[in-house]
């Protein structure tokens, strides 16, 4: 006999979340969210099952081929490869899905954008995991293809106008990840003019023929003058966006006509006929024309996301899922009552999984430092509208709870908190977390607004629009404000600073000079030469990484253009450049910082029992941090456990921190991006603290070469914040969160005993309450216990669904390293109230 | 010589009857789909392993 069933209230109390959405979730969404093929890598490996899409790098190549030989110009072309994907690679659709459309051929499929770079078609060249069977055939389309576009993808392109000397820092790997490509990062996008039902494709076009019409007929006026010749290239890039979108609505179609054949000659079912014609009808509305219904409105920005992710790789999600599909859910179940709200969740859930769905093939670094997942799919969530009132709708609360019948780790949601926000949906994001999602982090709204404004001055109107254009990062959603593209390489490993100190400079790990030729720290006899070091090597380490950005970014509109986004950007429709031009954008550009808080720990270590104790002198420590302190261990111990720590309020050490944060602040004013504004800083790590364990050497807080660095953000080293929850809340307060940084990542853990029942509810409403009084401008919790994370390390099978946030997203507990998993458990659990 | 026309699996485009959507029924280990590429009528179906005379 087997083991008697489990009810759900049972499964609740044991805090087994994963099997009571089972069987709370409608059987729909239980088979779809069954169906999903995980695609984040493991270890950097991909999961058994999957392989590397070949069908898309063969039609890209066959097309390029024959275009060789043709006049046309190099966005024409590349649109019109985009183009012969869309039209020629297998579509599929799932039993019982409503929204349809994927980036691969099949279901198990990654797809390979061979037209990026080199080095992305080596690795799939030499990747052990994924490459089909039979092995030989896959092998040698896989060489043909790679072979093609050596020497013709972006990245071969875009390297000869870099500064070497920056590029081959770039490339080292050991002060930055990410590649300065307009095709390989995250891509904001337009949505006030796509996603609010005014304009759709057909419009789009018919507005493309008559700006072309107009310009063709200028150009053959008599007369001659610059304006003139720029209209040439204006209609090719117009042209360009048309060929773009044609190809969307007919790839829409495609499903369309898969949908009544399946419905006409295959489906006994009279209900999943009835389904399947509903697809056909919407996909043959969308995208062309604006969206009528939910399903229309999901399934069109389902068409976009694709069809933006056929024409480059996108590690994030930029989105704001309720304010944009809202009116459609406020129409269909509240007012016309033409759809149940169960109906609706059923779409919601089903547009998680869609987009849970996506892959693309990323080299090593990228999947190791994005452990478990895909990219960093942080959809936004409340906030307000543009005249300040509350956004939240019935789809703000629709997706929140979609999303704990579904459970899954990617995309996850960012709510933007507000003071008009309601306790109903309050008590939904709540619920979110106590059921260990990991997700929403918490987003201080009017601080975040503010901060747009000050930074990149957003007026305030554009500012209230914003999304995350990845794990943190607002921007808004305007014709001028949304940035087509962050390239991830203005990404810093931050420990990298206060290890140069120490060496000058020279990075001992990859054997090159990459920072600035500092003095010998082992002649420093004032804490303030410690500290002009760290700024002298701040500004070098940033400058390196952030003129690539810069300089790719100037190159992108002829180099690597983008015809479909550009195609979805009133800016770009209007001008006829291409939408990454920096003429045409308000620039929004932040530096994102890993692996921040190890200097303030580390000067304040260094200040106190160097120059204030006088234990130790410079010497002595540098030769310490050279043997990565073997042979120093008693030494060691006394710079972890007797040095001043961040996140206990104590002003020894967070007045260093700001301090720090003084001078990165100055200084990312005089950075400027191609379109005149500034490069704050953004504290954050996705799980670049596992990533560079063993590119870090040691550093004076007590870390040795190897050790995991902390958790990220402004978040205090595992278990070194000892003063309680408010200690961390204070110490983060006195960092000025409009003006000192971008935005500063806080991860919290906290016991879910504690959050049980409404006296939870109201403990955590409290410390929300201090959280938003001081002026914190984001917080994100992890809410499983101790117990629950050791038994899925002992019996991963069993734990296969728990969930837990990494740093700006959440991963399967199962799918992280060891090292991950065991740094999360480190963290200390805060006990409120 | 059989072609894609003769097969069962294959569905002319009304506006266009030498091409059509060859359709296929395809379980893996996680869902069931039918799956769709398009064909030229008069494509050579020999070779092909799941050509299903009409
Ligand atoms: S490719 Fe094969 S299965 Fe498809 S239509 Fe042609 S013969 Fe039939």
């Amino acid at each position: 006999m087997g083991e008697p069933a489990i009810s759900i209230v049972e499964h609740e109390k044991r805090q087994e979340w994963w099997w009571a959405a089972e069987k709370k979730r409608s059987s729909r969404l239980d088979y779809l969210r069954k169906a999903i093929w995980k695609k984040g890598a493991i270890g950097g490996l991909y999961p058994q099952g999957l392989y590397v899409d070949l069908e898309r790098p063969v039609l890209q190549t066959e097309k390029a081929r024959e275009l060789e030989s043709s006049p046309d110009p190099y966005v024409i072309k590349f649109a019109k490869i985009l183009a012969h994907v869309l039209d020629n690679k297998t579509i599929f659709i799932t039993d019982h899905s409503q929204l349809v459309g994927y980036l691969g051929s099949l279901p198990n499929t990654i797809t390979w954008d061979p037209t990026l770079a080199a080095v992305l078609n080596h690795e799939v060249v030499n990747d052990p995991t994924c490459i089909q069977e039979p092995l030989e055939e896959s092998l040698k389309i896989i060489s043909e293809v790679a072979d093609y576009w050596a020497g013709k993808s972006d990245l071969d392109k875009i390297m000869p106008y870099l500064d070497l000397d920056d590029a081959m820092k770039v490339l080292s790997g050991a002060i930055g990840w990410g590649v300065p490509l307009s095709r390989g990062g995250y891509s904001g996008k337009d949505y006030e003019y796509i996603m609010t039902g005014v304009h759709a494709f057909e419009d789009i076009i018919e507005e493309l023929d008559r700006r072309i019409d107009e310009a063709d007929e200028k150009a053959h006026e008599p007369g001659a003058s610059k304006e003139i010749s720029d209209l040439y290239d204006k209609m090719n890039m117009w042209e360009a966006m048309k060929i773009a979108l044609e190809a969307g609505i007919r790839y829409a179609k495609r499903y369309a006509r898969l949908a009544r054949i399946i419905a006409e000659n295959y489906e006994t079912d009279d209900e999943r006929k009835e389904e399947l014609l509903q697809i056909a009808e919407v996909c043959e509305h969308v995208p062309a024309k604006p969206p009528r219904t939910l399903q229309e409105s999901l399934q069109y920005d389902l068409f976009i996301q694709l069809f933006s992710r056929n024409e480059a790789i996108e590690g994030a999600w930029p989105a704001r899922p309720d304010y944009y599909h809202g009116p459609y859910y406020e129409k269909q179940v509240n007012v016309d009552k033409t759809l149940t709200k169960e109906e609706a969740l059923d779409l919601a859930g089903e547009f998680l999984i869609r987009a849970a769905e996506v892959s693309q093939y990323k080299v090593k670094w990228a999947r190791e430092g994005l452990q478990g997942i895909e990219g960093t799919w942080v959809w936004t969530l409340g906030g307000v509208k543009k005249d300040g009132s509350d956004a939240c709708n019935g789809m703000t609360i629709a997706l929140l709870q979609a999303s704990r019948l579904v459970r899954v780790a990617n995309p996850t949601f960012a709510f933007r908190w507000h003071p008009k926000v309601s306790d109903e949906v309050m008590r939904e994001v709540f619920e979110c977390i106590r059921q260990g999602l990991g997700y929403p982090s918490i987003r201080n709204d009017p601080v975040l607004i503010a901060n747009a404004m000050n930074w990149h001055g957003h007026p305030i109107e554009e500012a209230r629009t914003w999304a995350h254009q990845a794990c943190m990062s607002p921007a808004p959603c305007t014709k001028h404000g949304f940035q087509p593209m962050r390239m991830a390489n203005a990404t810093v490993n931050c420990a990298k600073i206060i290890e140069y100190v120490f060496s000058s400079g020279f990075d001992n790990v990859v054997n090159m000079q990459i920072g600035a030729e500092t003095p010998d720290a082992a002649t420093f006899t004032e804490y303030n030469q410690v500290f002009d070091a760290w700024v002298t090597q701040m500004k070098t380490v940033f400058s390196i990484l952030v003129r690539p950005v810069n300089r790719a970014r100037i190159l992108a509109p002829k180099m690597t253009p983008r015809p479909f986004l550009s195609a979805i950007s009133e800016r770009s429709i209007e001008s006829g450049l291409d939408v990454c031009d920096p003429s045409i954008s308000r620039g929004n550009a932040w530096i994102t910082a890993f692996t921040w808080v190890e200097n303030a720990d580390s000067l304040a270590a260094i200040k106190k029992l160097v120059f204030d104790e006088k234990k130790y002198t410079m010497a002595e420590l540098k030769e310490a941090l050279a043997n990565d302190w073997q042979g120093y261990e008693e030494m060691r111990l006394d710079f972890v456990k007797n040095a001043p720590k961040w996140g206990n309020d104590d002003d020894y050490v967070d007045t260093i921190m700001l301090d720090c944060l003084h001078e990165a602040a100055k200084f990312s004013r005089e950075l400027k991006c191609p379109s005149g504004n500034s490069w704050p800083i953004l504290p954050e790590n996705v799980s670049g603290n596992i990533h560079y364990a063993n590119i870090v050497g040691a550093l004076p807080n007590g870390r040795r070469l190897g050790d995991a660095l902390y958790d990220g953000g402004i978040s205090p080293g595992p278990g070194l914040d000892k003063k309680g929850p408010t200690a961390v809340l204070k110490s983060c307060s006195k960092i000025d969160h409009i003006s000192d940084g971008r935005a500063f990542l806080l991860n919290q853990r906290l016991s879910p005993t504690q959050l049980a029942g409404e006296k939870g509810y109201q403990l955590w409403k409290t410390y929300m309450k201090t959280w938003a009084d001081l002026g914190l401008d984001h917080v994100q919790f992890n809410c499983v216990s101790d117990e629950i994370l050791r038994n899925a390390q002992k019996d991963p099978e069993k734990y296969q669904e728990v969930i837990v946030r990494v740093a700006g997203y959440s991963a399967h507990f199962v799918d992280i390293s060891r090292k991950t998993q065991d740094n999360i458990i480190q963290r200390t659990v805060q006990g409120l109230g | 010589m059989p072609k894609c026309e003769e097969c069962k699996n294959f569905f002319p485009w009304e506006d266009n009857p030498r091409k059509g959507d060859c359709v296929e029924r395809a379980v893996d280990p996680r869902q069931a789909y039918y799956k769709a590429k398009p064909v030229n009528a008069d494509q050579d179906s020999a070779d092909c392993s799941s050509f299903q005379k009409k």
